[in-house]
C-alpha cells in the first residue's frame, strides 16, 4: 500500500508541476526577469557607489581582519538562531492544509511526502543567500582590499551555506521536535559563542570559520574550508523531516499562507499579528508591574502603559536589539557609510511598530473606538504619547550601541542631538502606517491619489527623515563647525515635518 | 477499535485533555459530546495522529495513533474542510484513493458524489465551491476509502438536510461494515441515533455511557 501511496504522491507532484509551468505566460515572465535583472543592476551600483565612501584607514583594516571573520560568523548565528527558532514552533514548512490532511494522515511514508517541500525551501533560502551574500561581497569590495571577483564569489558562498544552514536548522529543530524552548537554547549557545569568538578575537566556532571563509580575499584571514561543515546541518535536516509535528505545520501553513496574503497587500498590521501568533508571542498573564489605580483625566495614557506592562519578554528584547542596531547603523552611517541611515530607520520604523500597540489595538477595534466620546483623531495623537516615551528608551539603547562602535565622546552628544527628532519621525511613521491600513487595489488603480502614495512610502520616509540629522551632524563637523550646527536645524525641519504628519492624522484619524 | 488510555494534551501551560480513558468497538457509533473548548477536537486530533499525546496512549486497531498502520485504518474528517484549489474534485477521490492503495475507485467516488449531490460538480476544483459544498466534498474523501475507524468533527455542519440524510446513511453503512465510528457534535438528533455517547467536559471525560440516558440530555442542554 506504501509504494502504491508514494507513487501516487510522485505523480500528483507531476501533475501539479505541469499544470502550474502550463498557466505560466513565458513572454510576461522573462519580460519581468528582464526588467528585474536591469533594476538590480541599476540599484546595485547606485548603492555600491554611495556605500563606497573612502578606502578603510590601516588601522580599520587591523580591526576588519581580527574581528571581521568573528562578526560574520554572528551574522550567520544570528540567522541560523532564527531558524532554530522557526523550527522549534514547527516551521520551516509552509505546507498546505490539504497535504497535512490528505497526504500525511495517509499510509504513506511521511518523510517522502515532505522532502520535495523541504528541498523547495532548501532551494530558494539557497538562492537568497547567494545573492545576499554577493551583494554584501560586492560593498565590502567597495572599502576592503583584495580582488572584487573573489570578495563577490566568497561572499556567494557564505551566504549560500549561511542560506542552507538557516533553513537546514529549522528543519533539524523541527525533525528532531526540539520544542520552543531547546531551540532557544541551541540559538542563543550558536549566538553566545560567536559573540564570545568577537569579544576574545578567537576563531573556535565553525561559524566564525565560515566568516573567514567569506573574508578570505582580505590579506592575513586564513582561509578556512572548515566553514563547510555547516553544509551537515541541512543533510541531516532532510533525513528528518519526517518527524516535523503535523499541528504545528498545519498551523505554520494557515498563518503562513496569511501572512503571505497580507504581505502582498502592504497590510502591516496584519503582518505584524500573524507574525506574533507564528512566534506564539502573546501578552503576559501578569504584568511586569501593576499600575497602581488610576485618575480618570489620563485613561489613553494609563491604558497604553498597561498594555506596555505585559509585553513578553521576547518582544522588550527585540526592541532593545532593534535599538542597539539602530545605533550602530547611526555609527556607521557616521563613520563613512552614509547608507546605513536606511538600516537605521528601519530599525527605528520597526521598533515604533512594536511601540504603538495601543493605537493600533484602537485600529483593530475600530467599531468599539468609534462608539468613544473623543473625535478619532484626538485619540490617536493621545495614543502617541507612551509610544514617544518607550522610544525614548530605544533611543537610550541605540546610543549605546552607537558609542560601542564609535566612542561615547561623540555618541552622546550628538545622539542628544539627534534622538528625539528620530524618535517622534520613527513613531508617526508607524502611527502613519497602523491608521491609514493596507492599500486598497481600487485606490491603486486610481494612480495618483495622495492618500496611496502616503500610504506607501509615508512611514519610511518619515523613519527616513528622523535620522538624516546624523548626516547634517557629520557634514558640519567635516566643514570644520560644531554637530549642532547641522543637528539642530535638520532636526527642527524633521520635527516640522513630524508636526504636520501628526495633523494630517489628527485630521484623517 | 479505537483506544485511548489515560490520555492527556497541553498546549503550552494550558492542560486541554486530561485522563481521558474510552474504547470506541467495532460496529459503533459514538457521539463525543461536550461544550466548546472542551477538548473535543483535541482529542479526535490526537487519535488522528495530528496532535502527541502530553500522557498517557491512543491507539486505532491496537497500533499508535500517528503510525503507518493506524493511518491506513483510520479516516477523518477535519470540521474546516481541507482541498487543494488546482485539483478537480474527481482528482482529489482519485489521489486519496491512490494513496490508500484503492485502484478501483472511479466507481465508488461516482456513487459517492451523487449521493451527496455533487454528481455535476466533479470535474470542478473546489475554489468556487460554497461552504456546505466544501463540506461534501471532503465527506466523500473521507468514504473514498476503506477504513476501520472515523474520526467525525462537526460533520453535520453547513450541510443541507438532504445531504445530511446522505451523510447519516453513509455512517450507518460504515458501521454496519464493521468500522468504529466517533462524532463529534452538538446536536441532539445526531446522538439520538448514536450506540453511545462520551462526554468531556473542561478536558475530562465526564460521561461514558448510552446515548439516550436523561445524563446526556441535561449535557446537551447545560
Amino acid at each position: 500500500m506504501s509504494s502504491d501511496g508514494s507513487r501516487a504522491v510522485r505523480d500528483l507532484a507531476r501533475a501539479r508541476r505541469r499544470r502550474a509551468y502550463g498557466d505560466i505566460d513565458w513572454m510576461d515572465a522573462l519580460y519581468k526577469v528582464y526588467v528585474t535583472a536591469i533594476f538590480s543592476a541599476v540599484g546595485g551600483s547606485m548603492l555600491s557607489g554611495w556605500v563606497g565612501g573612502r578606502p578603510v584607514t590601516p588601522a580599520e583594516l587591523a580591526t576588519a581582519t581580527e574581528h571581521g571573520p568573528a562578526l560574520v560568523g554572528l551574522v550567520v548565528a544570528v540567522a541560523l538562531g532564527g531558524g532554530l527558532r522557526s523550527g522549534g514552533r514547527g516551521g520551516p514548512l509552509a505546507l498546505q492544509p490539504a497535504d497535512v490532511q490528505l497526504v500525511l494522515l495517509a499510509p504513506v511514508p511521511r518523510g517522502l511526502a515532505l522532502r520535495a517541500p523541504a528541498a523547495r525551501q532548501l532551494r530558494f533560502s539557497a538562492f537568497v543567500g547567494t545573492v545576499t551574500g554577493m551583494a554584501a561581497g560586492n560593498l565590502a569590495a567597495q572599502r576592503l582590499p583584495g580582488s572584487y571577483a573573489e570578495w563577490v564569489a566568497w561572499g556567494g558562498v557564505a551566504g549560500l551555506v549561511t542560506g542552507l544552514g538557516w533553513t537546514g536548522s529549522a528543519l533539524v529543530a523541527s525533525g528532531f521536535r526540539l520544542g520552543r524552548r531547546w531551540a532557544g537554547a541551541l540559538a542563543a549557545a550558536a549566538v553566545g559563542w560567536s559573540a564570545a569568538d568577537l569579544a576574545t578575537g578567537a576563531a573556535t566556532s565553525p561559524l566564525t570559520f565560515l566568516g573567514r571563509l567569506a573574508m578570505s580575499p582580505l590579506d592575513g584571514v586564513p582561509f578556512s574550508p572548515l566553514g563547510l561543515a555547516l553544509l551537515a546541518v541541512p543533510v541531516v535536516g532532510l533525513a528528518r523531516v519526517g518527524g516535523t509535528a503535523l499541528e504545528a505545520a498545519r498551523r505554520q501553513a494557515g498563518l503562513a499562507a496569511q501572512l503571505r496574503f497580507a504581505l502582498t497587500m502592504q497590510d502591516v498590521r496584519t503582518v505584524i499579528l500573524l507574525r506574533r501568533q507564528l512566534a506564539a508571542e502573546g501578552p503576559r498573564r501578569r504584568p511586569w508591574v501593576r499600575l497602581p489605580a488610576g485618575r480618570r483625566s489620563r485613561p489613553v495614557w494609563r491604558r497604553d502603559w498597561q498594555g506596555v506592562l505585559r509585553w513578553p519578554a521576547v518582544r522588550v528584547l527585540r526592541l532593545v536589539v532593534l535599538g542597539a542596531v539602530a545605533g550602530l547603523a547611526a555609527a556607521g552611517a557616521w563613520r563613512d557609510t552614509p547608507a546605513l541611515v536606511l538600516a537605521a530607520a528601519a530599525a527605528l520604523l520597526v521598533a515604533a511598530l512594536d511601540s504603538v500597540e495601543g493605537l493600533a489595538q484602537e485600529a483593530d477595534h475600530s467599531v468599539r473606538r468609534d462608539t468613544l466620546p473623543v473625535p478619532p483623531g484626538r485619540l490617536l495623537v493621545r495614543h502617541l504619547t507612551a509610544p514617544s516615551v518607550v522610544m525614548l528608551a530605544v533611543a537610550v539603547v541605540a546610543v549605546g550601541g552607537a558609542a560601542a562602535l564609535g566612542g561615547a565622546t561623540t555618541a552622546v552628544p550628538v545622539g542628544a542631538l539627534v534622538a528625539v527628532p528620530a524618535v517622534l519621525a520613527a513613531v508617526c511613521g508607524a502611527a502613519l502606517s497602523i491608521d491609514t491600513g493596507p492599500v486598497n487595489p481600487l485606490e491603486v488603480e486610481l494612480f495618483g491619489s495622495a492618500k496611496v502614495v502616503i500610504r506607501s512610502v509615508g512611514p519610511a520616509v518619515l523613519a527616513v527623515a528622523g535620522v538624516l540629522p546624523v548626516l547634517a551632524a557629520r557634514a558640519a563637523v567635516d566643514a570644520g563647525a560644531a554637530a549642532a550646527a547641522g543637528a539642530v536645524p535638520a532636526g527642527v525641519a524633521v520635527l516640522m515635518v513630524v508636526g504636520a504628519a501628526a495633523a494630517w492624522l489628527a485630521r484623517e484619524g | 477499535m479505537l483506544e485511548a488510555d489515560d490520555l492527556a494534551a497541553a498546549y503550552d501551560d494550558h492542560l486541554a485533555l486530561q485522563g481521558v480513558t474510552c474504547r470506541v468497538a467495532e460496529g459503533r457509533t459514538v457521539a463525543l459530546v461536550g461544550p466548546n473548548g472542551a477538548g473535543k477536537s483535541t482529542f479526535l486530533r490526537l487519535a488522528a495522529g495530528l496532535l502527541e499525546p502530553s500522557g498517557g496512549r491512543v491507539s486505532v486497531g491496537g497500533h499508535p495513533a500517528g503510525s503507518l498502520e493506524a493511518r491506513a485504518l483510520m479516516s477523518y474528517l477535519p470540521d474546516t474542510p481541507a482541498l487543494y484549489d488546482d485539483l478537480s474534485l474527481n482528482e482529489h477521490l482519485e489521489y486519496v484513493a491512490r494513496l490508500h492503495g484503492v485502484h478501483e475507485w472511479a466507481d465508488r467516488a461516482a456513487e459517492l458524489l451523487d449521493r451527496l449531490g455533487l454528481d455535476s460538480r466533479g470535474g470542478d476544483p473546489p475554489g468556487g465551491f460554497s461552504r456546505g459544498m466544501r463540506q461534501k466534498a471532503s465527506i466523500a474523501l473521507a468514504f473514498v476509502r476503506p477504513f476501520g475507524v472515523l474520526l467525525a468533527d462537526e460533520p453535520f455542519d453547513g450541510l443541507d438536510p438532504p445531504s445530511r440524510q446522505a451523510l447519516d446513511g453513509l455512517v450507518a453503512e460504515a458501521a454496519a461494515a464493521g468500522a468504529a465510528v466517533l462524532l463529534a457534535t452538538h446536536r441532539l438528533d445526531v446522538v439520538e441515533q448514536a450506540d453511545g455517547c462520551l462526554a468531556i467536559d473542561d478536558g475530562r471525560l465526564v460521561y461514558d455511557g448510552p446515548a439516550d440516558s436523561a445524563e446526556v440530555a441535561k449535557l446537551l442542554s447545560s
